[in-house]
């Protein structure tokens, strides 16, 4: 039993390193996941005077959402598309590990984009975060949702041109849904239930709390939960798309 | 002999389409079987339902011993995979391309750099083992492809259309190498639509139409099968208006003239030849040639399917991902 997950995890763990290799540095990963963030935040920032302990919290739950998702918006539908995927099906894995390994490389992915714009928000002036240790458990976290509903959304389809537009407006949605640019406190009532739908919330949620230290526990424990709870439901969801598409 | 791969009314329905129907079907252990048929037969909808690629809407199929529904990850342990189109990483060197087939498998990291060393040198790529594959020609990425299939020692080996599309010293590389497998123990299931193909390389074969299984049974047996109807293939010195002088011999049925070549349908060779003999003698020629013609696995295809030759002829087009 031990000896078959320790396979599994090593088999997800070679599908993420081969997808790095191929994806990482793919032109539509570095326009969805290093620019489209940096343009959509100057976009809505430039001219605002906004509180720099929103600004990192923000931006950084961003790029995990637009960076953990982009590699598996493209790797799937594009493997699907030219017949490198059925190498996976055919091999010895289960569904499962397949679709944890390729979440797994828009996982580290996030981890990478998440770090370099925290570096970059952390030059503006008067920026800090006060609990680091809170803020990298949030990035991991949010990398794992993010990468989790990029699968999700991805798994369906069969061809790139077909998977990107969902997946970018799912998310440019959830950005303008989850508190990156208007805090909750000043939604009107039915959006913030919408709000409380959405993983980006309780990665902004959590994110702001390491950054200006004002720590609420039950609420820390209610965004790590619902995060956990999101990326078992969307990788859940994933492993069924993907064996109803064998069907 | 044990079976390798056993079907049980195997069953595949795309809409209102049925790809493959109610396939009952036996591979022993040990030999080259071989899955004949026109574009569209069923025979990828078929491998990939025994590879867990897709699920077979019914029916059961057991290989190596395992329900490919049921324990898929056992029975893919055992098995390679080649489809008709090469699906390696072209973004990715040979060399990557063969670890990783290997890491899918779980060889051991020693193990599985040898065996790459050893594959690559064998097809021929050790000395491009770290350019991208993207540069390949299409024999280089099909060889790849097979080696990459064989990185774990399969016992059993699906090829989907092996030689499709390749130049000839791949072809002939490629059908050496089945050959040579077998001999060393490996199961092979192919697919083909190149009947001289099936009928060289193949110890069994099933033809299928249109996802039915119209007889399964050797080449040979395949042949026999056919009317007792013989061929005699005969060259004179000359050949002109000999159609019409050959037509009166009382043992010829029907004469066509191929070149300088009469083809000569007898009802009993062996009372034939005699008469051609004297019929030269009789019109002042000389034989250059004469060859009596067995029932080719053709003519067997012809009469089992109702199908032209022609429709076999047809290479699949060159799509990236389609179902047979």
């Amino acid at each position: 039993m031990i000896e078959t997950l320790k396979e599994n995890v090593l088999k997800a763990v070679h599908i993420a390193e081969k997808d790095a290799k191929i994806y990482f540095f793919k032109g539509p990963n570095i326009t969805f996941g290093l620019l489209f963030p940096a343009i959509i935040y100057l976009a809505f920032s430039v001219g605002r005077t906004a509180d720099v302990s929103l600004v990192i919290p923000g931006l950084v739950a961003m790029s995990s959402l637009f960076g953990a998702g982009a590699i598996e918006s493209l790797a799937l539908p594009l493997e699907r598309a030219k017949g490198t995927f059925d190498r996976l099906l055919a091999a010895p894995i289960s569904l499962t590990t397949i679709i944890v390994g390729k979440a797994l490389g828009g996982f580290f992915f996030g981890i990478f984009l998440s770090i370099g714009y925290m570096v970059i928000a952390l030059l503006l002036p008067g920026a800090a975060i006060a609990n680091p240790l809170l803020f990298a458990f949030g990035i991991v976290l949010s990398a794992l949702t993010f990468s989790a509903l990029g699968v999700c959304i991805s798994t369906p389809f069969r061809d790139v041109p077909q998977a990107m537009p969902p997946a970018t407006l799912i998310r440019v949605a959830m950005v303008f849904l989850g508190g990156v640019f208007i805090p909750l406190s000043a939604m009107p009532g039915f959006l913030q239930l919408v709000a409380y739908l959405l993983p980006i919330t309780y990665a902004v949620d959590m994110l702001q709390q390491a950054t200006t230290g004002q720590i609420f526990a039950q609420a820390l424990v209610i965004d790590a939960a619902a995060m956990i709870l999101f990326s078992i439901i969307f990788f859940v969801i994933a492993t069924a798309v993907l064996k109803r598409t064998l069907r | 002999m044990n079976s390798i791969v056993k079907t049980q009314g195997l069953t595949k329905q795309y809409g209102d389409v049925l790809a493959v129907d109610n396939l009952d079907l036996e591979v022993s252990e040990g030999e080259i079987f071989g899955l004949l048929g026109p574009n569209g037969a069923g025979k990828t909808t078929t491998i990939r339902m025994l590879t867990g690629q897709t699920t077979p809407t019914s029916g059961t199929a057991t290989v190596a011993n395992h329900d490919i529904i049921h324990q898929p990850t056992k029975a893919k342990q055992q098995i390679g995979v080649i489809p008709d189109i090469s699906n390696i990483y072209e973004e990715m060197s040979a060399w990557d391309n063969l670890i990783f087939a290997a890491q899918l498998y779980s060889v051991p990291k020693i193990e599985r750099e040898k065996r790459a060393k050893e594959l690559l040198e064998l097809f021929g790529l050790y000395e491009r083992r770290k350019d991208r594959v993207a540069g390949f020609s299409r024999g280089m990425k099909r060889r790849l492809t097979i080696a990459a299939a064989l990185i774990h020692k399969p016992k059993l080996l699906f090829l989907d259309e092996p030689t499709s599309g390749l130049d000839v010293q791949s072809l002939r590389m490629i059908r050496t190498l089945i050959k040579e497998l077998n001999e060393d123990g490996v199961t092979v299931f192919l697919t083909t639509h190149h009947i001289e193909e099936a009928d060289q390389l193949c110890q069994r074969i099933a033809i299928i139409n249109k996802g039915k299984i119209v007889t399964v049974d050797t080449p040979e047996r395949l042949k026999a099968s056919m009317e007792k109807r013989q061929v005699i293939e005969v060259s004179f010195t000359a050949s002109r208006g000999l159609e019409d002088k050959l037509k009166g011999l009382s043992c010829v049925t029907d004469v066509s003239m191929l070149g300088d070549k009469c083809r000569l349908q007898v009802d009993e060779a062996s009372e034939a030849v005699p008469s051609l003999v004297d019929f030269a003698r009789k019109n002042s020629l000389k034989i250059i040639s004469i060859n009596t013609l067995n029932p080719s696995l053709e003519e067997a295809f012809v009469k089992l399917t109702g199908l032209s030759p022609e429709v076999m002829k047809t290479e699949k087009e060159p799509v990236k991902k389609k179902e047979d």
